[in-house]
């Protein structure tokens, strides 16, 4: 299926824009009829036509079906056509226009791992692949390969004039593959190369900041995880313990805090130093060179391990781990300080709660009995009183009255 | 790694030594032929033959024990006119009595063939190898016989050959060279036929290859073999558009208007001129060195016609030599020479043409021509403005002159694509007008090749070299309308996406892909499908005034006004509206001037069933994009 690129952006759509109706039984004007046109017979858009109408009823999707199932054949015929040779996942990539027309003298800035085809393993590429990878390469573009002809890669524009070598600069891509295998079969060009790979300096940028984390409430692990695996490669020490996840344990975040937080980096940024001018002859100028190269060094490597030290930092204070950490730990305090055994405080206090409710209750209960109890005591003493009262003061009146009859 | 040594290669040659196609393309035209493979480059290329000619010229010519083909024989035309032979290709398949028996001196007369009745022939005069002398008897003493003594020098013999012999014998001279340029050999070859070739002809064509030992996999027209060319993807042009092709023989002009859509083209309107041609130019060009070389040297030359056997001998002269101008003064701006010795009478002749000159020579031809264009434009309905693209076929098509000439006199579009205006002529380009029709060939060739003979695809091959399948064909443009209000589009109230072309052969499949602008808050994806009808709208802009007082006394009269074509678009047909939000949508980064734009990547797709019915599908490029599918049935 052939797919029309237009390289246009619509404009976007007003707000105030209201859709039309369509008008019912709307359809397109009628074609020309059969007989008023007839093909020229060239072509594989035309052999396409044919395949449509002689087998496949001019439905289209019939003839998809039937190429993929073409093809699918074809795989399987030629499928073992790569002499038997394991090309360990090399594959082929594509290059891109941008790609060919590199310029070798800016070898400094070219992505290495493009050139060879490899940005799909990039760090990982064992030294294997990286020498099968150079070897495809040269075949397809030794200079040799392209002397006195037009590449049929090499653009469009150079195939308007078949038969014509106007590429003089054929071999410039061949120098940037030399370069890139230079860099990368050399472990110390490359452990350079692979500090300040270019794709990673870009994740780098994207890498969030504390502040958007908090606006833009991102998910923690989602966005963090892949950060940490970024960042893993330059770890001396293998394998890296990952984020884990939300119910890691106690020992597995602290493990993992306490690796990243003292993190062994083999990351430098000689790749990044100013070239020493070699045709100048003064000492002093390749010092001052030397010595400004080496506070750079200095200074990105200490930016660098800042950086991933605000990064833990940040991932720490955000963790809801550690709040459930702290928030067991306080449990566990407190459940030790009731003198429950910390092993399993949990059930425990809620038995105990149980329990104590219950106690509760019945002392309540008890306390109740009792002060009713207290009460009626207090009545009948009140009341006692009042009638001793009574009896007193009517034994006073009758002895009162004893007295006056007397 | 296994501990064995892997060998580093063997002596055995591997099994297939090349891929490429053992298909050749045939280029026959009347003067010239010219054949094209595909190299390793994977692209079809004009091969020059051993003599280093990639223009081989149609002539057979017989010198004592010699036969010349090609460009050599054409060098006999001088001295050895009778025994040259040229011009075959148009009589094949004709009988005598049909050819007008004009006065064709320059080379070997048609007579009528001794034996077979009304068969066009040739009689040359070629000297016969001497037999082998008898051999000699063990004894010294001659053997006794009666009969005279075998001659040891060769005899000369008439010969007759029918045309189609003549052709057989050219058309077997190009397959070796093609079969030498690959180291294998042919197995088929694509031949092109002029469309004013009758059925008769083509099977008499077809006759005198099978002669030759080659197996034709299809007789190409012309206009179909310029088409192969053009429509393959390094042809690097919009894959719709409609094309004028200009095929500008020797004998014939043959003009036609082709609609080209995605591979897929028909004839819109189709003419062919027999009374003009490159000959007439090349009679301008022989007429101007004589009354030069008259001038110069104050010897009477009376050329086109020469009556005297002197002057006759001086015009073909003349004849071969103005190939080489033509050739200069098509690949170079300055001037052309022209030399001959010993022109006439003993005198040489040097002299030159430059190009202003020239264009004034061809400019009656060129008028015709455009006139032709113009007639054909209007038969066929379509302004010159719809013209998209110009392409010229045949030798006198690179004649740079002519490309101007016509672009003015037709009124083509300023921007109408042309070979020269893409550069592609010089140095054997794409555009080169001389070796588009044996690519074409080669190219329709390679994928005959490519089909298998039997079964499914016997039945595809088979229909492929028949003739053409009749089609639908669309007759309105189809497209998107996103509507908006920006200024430059007020006329159709939004962006117009054209997807599926008027004169669109049915069914058709279209998709394309393009992003779509989204607002921030509402991600909305909406447009409407339309159908238009295309017009041209014609403005009369006067032209700037000339600000110099000298020029304005020069002509008192008005200014004319000047018209200028503009194509438009006018809503036909409301056929159906998608409204809906997008998925996928991305933010524009950087610091450009669209940073922090919306925008979304989409791929509409356009089918047109026979019936006339027609799918929309809006997919959204990427994984759980927006996906919306309407259909506007045809009933």
């Amino acid at each position: 299926m052939q797919v029309q690129v237009l390289s246009i952006t619509t404009p976007p759509v007003p707000a105030s824009y209201k859709s039309p109706n369509v008008p019912s039984g709307s359809r397109i004007s009628d074609p020309h009829p059969s007989g008023h046109r007839t093909l020229l017979p060239v072509g594989p858009a035309y052999l396409t036509h044919l395949r449509l109408s002689l087998h496949h009823k001019h439905s289209f999707s019939s003839l998809d079906k039937h190429l993929a199932a073409e093809r699918e054949r074809l795989a399987a015929l030629h499928g073992d056509d790569t002499n038997g040779e394991d090309d360990l996942g090399v594959g082929d990539e594509e290059e891109t226009q941008e790609l060919l027309s590199l310029d070798p003298k800016e070898w400094k800035k070219q992505d290495h791992y493009a050139v060879l085809g490899l940005s799909h393993l990039r760090y990982k590429a064992t030294a294997a692949q990286i020498k099968i990878a150079h070897r495809k390469k040269v075949l397809k573009h030794h200079p040799d390969k392209k002397a006195g002809s037009t590449s049929t890669s090499t653009a469009h524009n150079s195939l308007y004039l078949a038969g014509v070598n106007q590429n003089t600069n054929d071999d410039a891509f061949f120098k940037c593959i030399q370069k890139a295998h230079e860099v990368l079969t050399n472990p110390e060009k490359r452990r350079q190369f692979d500090s300040v790979d270019p794709v990673f300096l870009d994740f780098e940028e994207d890498m969030p900041n504390a502040t958007e984390f908090k606006n833009k409430n991102l998910d923690f692990f989602k966005t963090l995880t892949p950060a940490f695996e970024l960042y893993a490669r330059f770890s001396k020490k293998q394998p890296v313990p990952g984020l884990g996840h939300i119910d890691s344990t106690k020992e597995e975040v602290e493990g993992f805090y306490d690796f990243w937080y003292n993190f062994d980096s083999w990351r430098s940024f000689e790749w990044l130093d100013k070239e020493i001018n070699e045709g100048s002859d003064s000492r002093d100028d390749k010092r001052y060179t030397e010595k400004k190269n080496k506070s750079e060094r200095a200074r990105r490597k200490k930016e660098d391990i800042a950086k991933l030290r605000n990064l833990v930092d940040m991932t720490l204070s955000f963790d809801p781990r550690i709040k459930r950490i702290k928030q067991q730990e306080k449990e566990a305090r407190e459940a030790k300080k009731r003198g429950v055994t910390p092993g399993a405080p949990a059930k425990k206090t809620k038995q105990q709660e149980e329990e104590e409710k219950k106690k509760a209750e019945l002392e309540a209960k008890q306390k109740e009995e009792a002060e009713q109890a207290a009460r009626a005591e207090a009545k009948k003493q009140k009341t006692a009183a009042a009638n001793a009262a009574k009896k007193a003061r009517r034994q006073q009146r009758a002895a009162e009255e004893a007295a006056a009859g007397t | 790694m296994s501990s064995t040594p892997i060998p580093n290669g063997s002596a055995e040659a591997p099994l297939q030594l090349s891929t490429l196609p053992p298909v050749v393309g045939i280029n026959f035209g009347n003067s010239y032929a010219s054949i094209a493979v595909f190299t390793k480059e994977g692209l079809a290329e004009c091969i020059a033959n051993e003599d280093g000619e990639r223009q081989i010229a149609c002539a057979v010519a017989f010198h004592g024990e010699e036969m010349y083909i090609g460009n050599q024989a054409k060098q006999q035309l001088v001295k050895n006119a009778k025994n040259t032979i040229t011009g075959f290709r148009n009589l094949l398949g004709k009988k005598f009595s049909e050819i007008p028996q004009s006065e064709n001196t320059t080379s070997a007369p048609v007579i009528q063939h001794p034996d077979q009745p009304d068969t066009p022939a040739y009689k040359v005069q070629v000297l016969q190898p001497a037999p082998t002398p008898l051999p000699t008897s063990a004894f010294t003493t001659p053997a006794a016989s009666h009969a005279p003594t075998p001659r040891s020098e060769p005899v000369l013999v008439d010969r007759i050959l029918t045309v189609s012999e003549v052709a057989s014998i050219f058309l077997k001279s190009l397959v070796q060279s093609a079969s030498d340029f690959l180291g294998k050999p042919i197995q088929g070859a694509v031949i092109s036929v002029p469309p004013t070739f009758t059925p008769t002809q083509k099977s008499a064509l077809e006759q005198a290859a099978t002669d030759a030992g080659v197996t034709v996999l299809q007789l190409l027209d012309e206009v179909s073999a310029a088409a192969a060319t053009t429509t393959t993807p390094i042809w690097g042009l919009e894959p719709d558009r409609t094309q004028l092709v200009v095929d500008f023989g020797s004998s014939s002009v043959s003009l036609a208007i082709l609609s080209i859509r995605e591979g897929l083209a028909y004839v819109l309107g189709q003419s062919s001129t027999p009374t003009i041609g490159a000959n007439q130019i090349d009679d301008k060009l022989i007429k101007f060195f004589a009354a030069d070389f008259t001038k110069k040297t104050k010897i009477p030359l009376n050329v086109c016609p020469a009556k005297d056997v002197t002057d006759q001998r001086a015009e073909a002269k003349l004849r071969l030599a103005i190939e080489h101008t033509k050739r200069t003064i098509s690949a170079s701006p300055g001037a052309a020479t022209c030399s001959v010795e010993s022109l006439k009478d003993g005198m040489d002749y040097t002299g030159s043409i430059n190009r202003m000159r020239f264009d004034m020579l061809g400019s009656p031809i060129y008028a015709t021509v455009a006139s032709e264009i113009s007639s054909l434009l209007s038969t066929t309905g379509l302004d010159a403005h719809d013209v998209d693209e110009v392409v010229y076929v045949g030798g006198t098509g690179c004649l740079p002159g002519l490309d101007d000439r016509l672009g003015i006199e037709v009124g083509l579009r300023e921007a109408v694509e042309t070979p020269f205006a893409r550069g592609t002529v010089v140095g054997g380009g794409l555009g080169d007008p001389t070796t588009i029709i044996a690519r074409g060939c080669a190219i329709q060739a390679a994928l005959i090749n490519g089909l298998g003979s039997d079964g499914e695809e016997g039945e595809l091959r088979q229909a492929l070299t028949g003739v053409g399948a009749e089609v639908k064909a669309t007759t309105r443009t189809l497209g998107l309308l996103f509507p908006n209000g920006l200024e430059e589009n007020k006329e159709l109230g939004g962006t117009w996406v054209p997807i599926v072309q008027k004169e669109t052969a049915l069914p058709v499949r279209r998709v394309v892909s393009f992003e779509v602008g989204l607002s921030e808050q509402s991600k909305r994806i909406a447009f409407e499908v339309w159908e238009v009808k295309e017009g041209i709208r014609i403005e009369k802009v006067a032209p700037p005034k000339s600000s110099d007082p000298e020029d304005a006394d020069d002509d008192d009269d008005e200014p004319e006004e000047e018209e200028v074509k503009h194509r438009t678009l006018a809503k036909e047909r409301l056929l159906a509206v998608v409204d809906t939000q997008a998925k996928l949508a991305i933010q524009t980064k950087g610091k450009g001037r669209d940073a922090g734009k919306w925008f979304t990547h989409v791929q509409v797709q356009f089918v047109v069933d026979i019936e006339g019915a027609l799918d929309v599908e809006l997919k959204e490029v990427g994984e759980g994009g927006v996906v919306e599918k309407l259909r506007v049935s045809s009933l």
